[in-house]
């Protein structure tokens, strides 16, 4: 049997038998990655802390028929400042479920990963922004290559009068192409959404609050559209 | 695949947790071999188990009475709660022995990626709970896991603004354990919750 090294970011896991459980990875070469972890539900588990979720780590697999067995972990950064904060909790879990919503396994995933990487560093390393969620759905809905429509409208290229977002369009629409069922969006919200969709993640601007909210709602319901789901984590505090 | 009656038994044996296909066989055909007595006294009490035991009316432990035996219990110090996951967290915490209080089991922890909030949990319950057994501090011994920390940090969130002391259970190094074994993960906690002496 072969042993490989890889690395990824802990996305979820689940228990698996007595007292292992299957981690499932974001890997920068091999997409979505699920592996065993033999006795990690054990206190005395050599692996401790390290397969959390939002660790990024480097491995050693042992290859199986079905999973691959985690014989080593070493930590590359357990982004901890993100646990000690609900609000960060919140906004990681939903980078994380969009990303294992979209990866797959077996293909590489690089821009996806990095995305993750640079998008829980911002989490860990400052306080949270309240654009850092929407414009990590923007740019993974980027990655997968359905990036919205944000500077001209999807069905005329006119670039004025942009005033409704379309989720089956792709993006903003212009008064004369308006379809029924599309999305007013305020004045100042179009150039908002594409001014965030267009800044490096870890360098956003300066946040407008009157605009945050809802382009935050306007980009979590594209990537639900896209997804054909709800997004789980952004729902989990609404209440 | 097997006769119906083996197979019926396989399928539910594989339902059970930590039980995969092989291990059901395995089991089944173990079954397959006891004395009648053995298999009818087997047989009652997971029944017995569903008609006798019920949840505690007031911390959802499980009991066979109304409340449960901690609840009924005069002796315990009802200003502090400590708040589990599951029920089978509580004789864990009670083999201690330095807890005196009363518990609150939520039925399991906020998980974000699984959609699970504070609506799917017991804190309505936990809520009104603090006033009408003038609870003063509330610890949190969830899991060390982000779930379980997500779920301490809801309950300070939840409960500080009403007044109540809320302390989570310090992590770190297992005791007897050796310092160069540790994970970082682990250690960076335990440096972050150290202690002055
Ligand atoms: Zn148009
Ligand atoms: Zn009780």
């Amino acid at each position: 049997m072969a042993i490989r090294h890889d690395q990824g970011i802990v996305l979820r896991s689940y228990p698996f038998g007595e007292s292992h459980r299957v981690i499932v990875l974001l890997s920068p070469n091999n997409g979505k990655l699920r592996t065993v972890a033999k006795g990690v539900r054990k206190t005395k588990s050599r692996f401790g802390g390290r397969l959390e979720t939002f660790c990024l780590v480097d491995l050693v697999l042992y290859e199986g028929r079905n999973l691959d067995t985690i014989t080593q972990v070493s930590l590359l950064d357990a982004f901890s400042n993100i646990r000690t904060d609900l609000d960060k909790v919140v906004a990681a879990a939903t980078m994380v479920e969009v990303a294992d919503a979209v990866a797959q396994e077996h293909e590489s995933a690089i821009r996806l990963f990095l995305l993750l990487r640079r998008g829980l560093e911002s989490l860990d390393r400052r306080d949270l922004h309240p654009d850092l969620v929407t414009a990590f759905l923007l740019k993974s809905a980027d990655v997968v290559g359905v990036a919205p429509q944000l500077d001209s409208c999807a069905g005329c290229g006119a670039t004025e009068g942009l005033t409704r977002f379309s989720f089956g369009a792709g993006g903003v629409l212009c008064d004369r192409c308006r379809t029924p069922g599309a999305y007013a969006l305020r004045e100042g919200l179009t150039a908002y959404l594409a001014r965030v969709a267009a800044a490096d993640i870890a360098e956003l601007p300066a946040p407008d609050r009157s605009f945050s909210g809802e382009a935050m709602g306007v980009a979590r319901r594209f990537i639900e559209y896209h997804l054909e789901k709800k997004l789980e984590s952004l729902a989990v505090l609404d209440g | 695949m097997f006769e119906a009656p083996v197979q019926r038994l396989i399928d539910e044996l594989a339902r059970l947790p930590g039980i995969g296909r092989k291990s059901a066989q395995r089991l089944a055909f173990h079954l397959l071999h006891i004395e009648e007595a053995d298999a009818v006294r087997l047989g009652s009490s997971i029944i017995d188990l569903r008609r006798e035991v019920r949840l505690c009316s007031r911390c959802f432990n499980v009991t066979s009475d109304e409340e449960c035996s901690i609840c009924r219990d005069l002796r315990r110090d009802p200003t502090v709660l400590c708040v589990v996951e599951r029920a089978q967290d509580i004789p864990v915490i009670e083999g201690t022995q330095e807890f005196s209080g009363r518990y609150h089991v939520l039925g399991g922890a906020i998980s974000p990626i699984e959609g699970i909030g504070p609506d799917q949990l017991r804190m309505r319950e936990l809520v009104a709970r603090i006033d009408q057994e003038g609870v003063a501090e509330v610890i949190a011994a969830t899991n060390p896991t982000v779930e379980g920390d997500a779920t301490a940090l809801y309950l300070a969130r939840l409960l500080k603004p009403l007044g109540v002391r809320v302390t989570q259970l310090a992590s770190g190094l297992p005791v007897g354990g050796d310092l160069d074994y540790a994970d970082e993960v682990t250690l960076g906690r335990a440096l972050v919750g150290r202690q002055e002496l």
